[in-house]
């Protein structure tokens, strides 16, 4: 990551620290997005259930676990929408997060660019 | 264990066994501080970083166990809570089950007031409804404490990873440096 010149750039333990988190927040970053990529088709498949539902039957067999379980088309259609619900909270959620993630490692690059210019390389493999 | 003493001031100097990395302020002063020469401090941080990937490679397998694990126990708490809400209906649960891949038969469940739990080691043991949400939710509780305290102990050997391969790079770079004013210096003198 940190290519010699031959120079010898000072460095200081705010130095350091800075590097640090931005290896930190780069992990959480590819985190996120593996989060973000399975909570999308959690969504989708939900989606894709409720869809199912429009069918003649009363009766649906709704996985619970791993058995599949004859609950009532009504109540199917209830809790769909709780899992839809939750799924898209925490979809947001993650999002959020990973806006953050994207502006503190942009701040970090700022200043540690700025002060080793050359001599350090914070781009992925 | 024994802090190590240097102008530096690491913050934490071990965590669970995870030995801290150093921070190098100025190079010379670590080469001289702890006697080594340039090659063997290369090879002690290499050996160091090696020692880092190890563990960070059985964290990793420790961390995937129990993120499978607790989606596992989510869905048991389903289970006995759709147990628990038919309980007052009346009503039988009919569910379709493996019997063998890719074969399902039918279940007809009686209300019921307890359930078997799977403890592990070939023990099951049978608890009422409410005891058995108990048991899963200080499991579920458990488990995602374990996850935090693991997830902690990564973060803090990846910050050590860095320390070390940012040291490495900085004595390597240092050896260069000293290197190319040897050169500068001895140069003249061969004219």
């Amino acid at each position: 990551m940190l290519r010699g010149g031959g120079s010898d750039t000072e460095m200081t333990w705010e130095d350091q620290q800075n590097i640090n988190n931005f290896g930190r927040l780069n992990n959480r970053f590819h985190e996120l997005d593996d989060k973000i990529k399975i909570a999308k088709e959690t969504n989708d498949n939900l989606e894709d259930a409720s869809i199912e539902l429009i069918t003649d039957e009363d009766v649906v067999r709704f996985q619970i676990g791993k058995v599949f379980a004859h609950v009532a088309k009504d109540e199917v259609e209830n809790r769909i929408e709780d899992m839809k619900e939750v799924t898209s909270q925490k979809l947001k959620k993650l999002q959020d997060e990973k806006q953050s993630v994207v502006a503190q490692m942009a701040e970090l690059e700022k200043i540690l660019y700025g002060k080793f210019n050359d001599s350090i390389n914070l781009e992925e493999d | 264990m024994a802090s190590s003493s240097s102008a530096s001031g690491t913050v934490v100097t071990e965590r669970r066994g995870i030995p801290g990395a150093q921070f190098v302020a100025d190079v010379q002063t670590y080469l001289t501080q702890s006697g080594l020469d340039v090659n063997s401090a290369l090879a002690f941080l290499q050996e160091r970083l090696q020692q880092y990937k190890l563990v960070e490679m059985k964290l990793l397998a420790q961390q995937r166990d129990l993120q499978a694990k607790i989606p596992d126990i989510e869905k048991c708490l389903d289970v006995v809570g759709t147990l628990q809400a038919k309980k007052g209906t009346g009503e039988a649960l009919l569910t379709d089950f493996e019997v063998s891949e890719g074969i399902y038969s039918r279940a007809r469940i009686e209300e019921t007031d307890s359930v078997c739990l799977w403890l592990g080691a070939n023990v099951m043991l049978e608890y009422s409804l409410e005891e058995a949400t108990a048991l899963l939710q200080k499991n579920l509780e458990n488990a995602r404490a374990s996850l935090e305290v693991l997830i902690t102990d990564l973060e803090f050997l990846r910050d050590q990873v860095t320390v070390t391969q940012v040291t490495i790079a900085r004595v390597y770079n240092w050896d260069v440096h000293q290197r190319r004013i040897q050169q500068a210096v001895a140069t003249p003198t061969q004219e």
